[in-house]
């Protein structure tokens, strides 16, 4: 393999529901970042597979696409893993890029590897950063341990680096006005052929989240103080997507009835990746509830609460206010 | 604690704290509040083989021991004591049948036990005392269809829910005069038989204990368990062995999540701006609490052993159960004072474990007789 | 027609001791020394998924990992569960691989050791978690794999329908195998080993492979063979800093949602 033969960076954009997913624009924006660390100003390529795919070229254009490849076929229009790795490993095979993004989406953890393999390419996948180093090596952060640990993944003879990123990790940029070039491509894709059959695809609404699956959780503790507030609390939970946890004193004080949303040594234990706490002491029989969430945000207005010892970040002041400034804010 | 478990041994454990974390530690608490038995899992356990593990393949077990069955109760009894108990108290009513029963008996009802199709129950225990053995005022008398039972016995566990009963009580009396003791086997819907009063107990709550009266039941002449006037016989062995096992290892498991708690409240509490661990005094109660449940593991699986390799170890176990259920009280006792206010508050587990190792010790026969065993065993 | 079927699992440090995971700040290598290890939990949900399929049409059920020789322990729980058959694919050259070589080489030994129907396994592993194995082992099979499975129904002649998750609801496929199918923890409640599973495990076949047992071209396993390769490691701070975030109501707010954002959560 031929490394500097390769430059430019693919980002693979997804569709979900009619729309290029958030994730996906997120990458573009990523890309442009990388983009202006590489001396040589690698061109940023938005790749989509699909079907009646005209209709987001501006959009992939505006988030920071040079140029836009569109694998715009009905054979694409509902999904099958094999056919969308293969278009997108024959678009890398034509243009050989040196760095490939893919979503960390439930697609995108199949396709990505699988089109890794086709390259005969290393990829990192679930990244949490992605950074250029002071020696033009492109390096891919990745969690493992639950996050106890984070390594640097490089992949120094392959290419293109393959990197996998969830949503929410990289932000999007516009450029209003951007103009992209948009090519057709019709790669000759066979997958698996006839030994894949789709039979029916089925969209689904969202479920209700239980707390033990929930990845934000918002908990009040005695210092809410009344109903009104809990209520206030929980309008938050819903613009966050989050759910509301409580404590003993909330269940005792008869604000909610979700016994089973208790934090706490008899109650339950939660991991979600973001924990809010509002006019909560922090007693060990809720603390030991919340020991290895994610990020631990605390509200409270005594200074010395006990919670703030096992919060990433303290906040002393009038819950309501923080909380009412962030249902604006939202 | 005890460390020469073989590999099967080892899996063992292993296995039933996956079962026992899954299906008894979240509920472990609401049955204690709630004094409800959850009689729904005897199937689970017994699908698992875990019920009747002692009982050789022919009739349904797995053909382990002694050793293999503490190891359940002592997992199951970490988190639940009571149901622990009721686990138990089936499994001496096939340990009575296994040991002693007619092949007939074996054959009809082991492998019934074993999948807990049939909840097990055994009455020995009086108004007139436990202690007192062979006073029983339960008669067994013989008529012409077989034998009629008729007799009050108290504090049975699994009173309410057991099917298969074994009841003991005077058939007769030897050439000394002195009362001759039976035992018989009640099956499933013989009428008669009935559950009294239930008792409301300060532990062991999650297992179901009560009176158990018998107003002329009708039994078949192979009603009875064994032979005839052998009854106090089965009674002590399925007790010395089975019961008092049983309760050691119940306490056991009590001595196990003391050791646990205690660690994890102190880590966990912060005092003078560090962990309670960092305090010599609470390292102090730690220690013992380890130093307690590893005698006990040590001992009981020692006495198991000897039993499994078909040595009689009734004097052994009244020690072992004297001494684990003793500690299980002192460390629920000394891990409250660990946790300070927090120690009596229902929300953590210690109170309960407390209450149950109160109420393990009279269960089996009491520390004072437990005593006189040893020293009678010793001054023989 | 009976299934002759693969499981392919992992074992991995117990999730519970995570933070006695410490680094060696020398040689850069996570220290896992007396942590103990415990199947994935999702390769469970696999092996279940096998055995229903067993139970269901006949067959047998073979599994395969690639570990330390300590995973002779890890895999007599497997036996305990079900399973019929065990390889260990164990050799320090087999060491350090990333999820090609990791896939290739289990590829060479399930093709060492014989014809399989369906290869399943769990979607992800609790400590690396790329998800990326199921699909490359699929490529290196050269048969269809799909990941994020549901439910599997086999038809009796060479095809499965099977129900996978999407980000929008779920898609049913009828695939002919033999296949790749890798699933997740809503596919099933594994089993708990029972006792006669447990006295049975001793007997069942345990094969341990070494690299020259399997045919493999050196060049592709183990850390040699990956294409992508470590770099620095480094623990994030464990303590909580307790940062404070101060200001007006608005400007804490805004600085809030910065945070949450950080931590890869999805507002809404």
């Amino acid at each position: 393999m031929d490394i500097s033969a390769y430059k430019g960076i693919h980002v693979f954009c997804e569709i979900s529901k009619g729309n290029i997913i958030e994730n996906s624009l997120e990458l573009l924006g990523e890309a442009t970042v990388l983009k202006s660390k590489i001396a040589h100003t690698p061109e940023v390529t938005a790749v989509v597979i699909g079907y009646a795919l005209d209709q987001y070229t501006d959009l992939l254009a505006e988030h920071g696409a040079d140029r836009i490849v569109l694998i715009d076929d009905k054979k694409y229009q509902d999904y099958r893993p094999d056919f969308y790795a293969e278009a997108l490993a024959q678009t890398a095979k034509k243009y050989l890029p040196e760095i490939l993004l893919v979503g960390a989406t439930l697609k995108g953890e199949e396709i990505g590897p699988t089109t890794a393999m086709m390259l005969h390419t290393g990829m990192a996948a679930h990244c949490v950063e992605l950074n250029i180093r002071e020696d033009g090596q492109f390096v891919q952060v990745v969690p493992a341990f639950g996050g106890k640990v984070l390594g640097d993944i490089l992949c120094p003879n392959f290419r293109p680096q393959m990197a996998s990123m969830k949503a929410g990790l990289s932000s999007k940029v516009t450029f209003k006005g951007k103009e992209a070039v948009v090519e057709s491509f019709s790669p000759d894709v066979k997958g698996f052929g006839d030994k894949i059959e789709i039979v029916e695809v089925i969209e689904e609404t969202k479920e209700k989240i239980t707390l033990g699956g929930a990845e934000l959780v918002i908990t009040g503790g005695f210092g809410i103080g009344t109903q009104e507030g809990w209520y206030k609390l929980e309008q938050l939970a819903t613009k966050l997507g989050g759910v509301t946890g409580c404590t003993r004193p909330a269940l005792d004080e008869g604000w909610t009835e979700h016994d089973e949303t208790m934090i706490g040594t008899s109650g339950v234990a939660i991991k979600p990746k973001v924990y809010l706490g509002f006019g909560i002491s922090g007693a060990a029989h809720h603390t030991c509830g919340i020991k290895t969430a994610g990020t631990i945000i605390s509200v409270n207005k005594d200074p010395n609460a006990p919670i703030f010892d096992v919060s990433d970040y303290k906040v002393v002041g009038d819950w309501e206010k923080i909380v009412e400034a962030l249902i604006q804010v939202l | 604690m005890f460390e020469f478990f073989n590999e099967d041994q080892k899996m063992l454990r292993s296995v039933v704290r996956e079962l026992v974390e899954k299906e008894v530690a979240p509920h472990a608490a609401k049955w204690d509040e709630e004094d409800k038995c959850p009689v729904e899992l005897f199937k689970v356990f017994g699908e698992q083989g875990l019920l009747g593990i002692f009982v050789s393949p022919e009739y349904g077990g797995a053909g382990l021991g002694l050793t293999e069955r503490a190891i359940v109760l002592e997992e199951v009894a970490r988190y639940s004591a009571g149901f622990s108990i009721a686990l138990m108290t089936h499994d001496l009513c096939t340990a009575a049948i296994y040991n002693h029963g007619t092949e007939e008996q074996k054959k009809a009802w082991l492998p019934k036990l074993c999948t807990a199709e049939v909840i097990g129950g055994l009455s020995v225990t009086e108004p007139t005392g436990g202690s007192d053995l062979t006073n029983q005022a339960t008669t067994i008398e013989a008529n012409e269809n077989g034998y009629v039972l008729n007799g009050r016995k108290v504090f049975i566990t699994n009173s309410h829910i057991a099917d298969l009963n074994i009841w003991t009580g005077t058939s007769g009396v030897n050439a000394k005069g002195r009362k001759e003791l039976s035992a018989v086997l009640i099956p499933p819907g013989t009428p008669g038989l009935s559950a009294g009063r239930k008792e409301n107990k300060l532990g062991l709550r999650g297992s179901v204990t009560g009176d158990t009266i018998a107003k002329d039941v009708q039994l078949s002449a192979d009603a009875i368990v064994g032979k005839e006037g052998k009854g106090a016989g089965l009674a002590l062995h399925t007790i010395g062995h089975f019961g008092r096992s049983g309760m050691s290892a119940i306490a056991t498991g009590i001595l196990r999540g003391c050791v646990e708690e205690a660690v994890k409240f102190g880590n966990e509490r912060l005092i003078y701006g560090k962990p309670l661990t960092k305090i010599p005094a609470m390292q102090a109660i730690i220690a013992e609490n380890q130093i307690a449940f590893e005698a006990a593991s040590a001992m009981l699986y020692n006495a198991t052993a000897i039993y499994d390799r078909g040595e009689d170890a009734i004097a052994r176990l009244a020690a072992v159960k004297y001494f684990t259920t003793e500690e299980a009280v002192s460390s629920a006792r000394r891990t409250m004072d660990l946790m300070g206010g927090y120690g009596v508050i229902n929300e953590y587990p210690v109170g309960r474990f407390l209450r149950d190792a109160l109420a393990n010790i009279p269960s089996g026969g009491t520390s004072q007789i437990m005593k006189v065993i040893v020293a009678g065993n010793v001054l023989r | 027609m009976s299934l002759s079927i693969a499981v392919c699992v992992k074992p991995v440090p117990d999730s519970d001791h995570y933070d006695k995971i410490t680094i060696d700040p020398k040689t850069k290598r996570v220290n896992r020394d007396g942590i103990p290890t415990i199947i994935n939990t999702m390769d469970k949900n696999a092996i279940e998924a096998a055995l229903k399929l067993k139970e269901e049409h006949g067959g047998k059920v073979t599994v395969f990992t690639m570990a330390p020789d300590s995973a002779v322990e890890n895999l007599r729980r497997v036996l305990a569960m079900g399973v019929d058959e065990a390889f260990l694919c164990s050799d320090r050259a087999l060491g350090g691989a990333d999820t090609w070589a990791t896939s290739y080489t289990l590829y060479k030994a399930i093709a060492k050791a014989g014809a399989y129907d369906i290869v399943i396994l769990g979607n992800e592993t609790e400590d690396g978690g790329t998800a990326q194995v199921p699909s490359q082992l699929g490529e290196w099979m050269a048969i269809p794999h799909m990941t994020n499975v549901l439910s599997m129904a086999y038809d009796g002649e060479h095809k499965m329908t099977i129900s996978r998750k999407t980000d929008e609801g779920s898609i049913k496929y009828r695939v002919a195998l033999p296949a790749v199918f890798s699933v997740v923890r809503e596919t099933n409640e594994p089993r708990i080993p029972n006792v006669m599973g447990i006295l049975k495990a001793k007997s069942k076949p345990l094969t341990i492979f070494r690299a020259e047992d399997l045919d493999v071209n050196p060049e592709f396993i183990g850390l040699k063979g990956s294409p992508t390769q470590p770099g620095d490691i480094f623990s994030p701070d464990m303590s909580r800093k307790s940062e404070v975030i101060s200001g007006e109501p608005e400007e804490i707010a805004v600085k809030i949602i910065a945070e949450i954002k950080k931590t890869g959560y999805v507002i809404g």
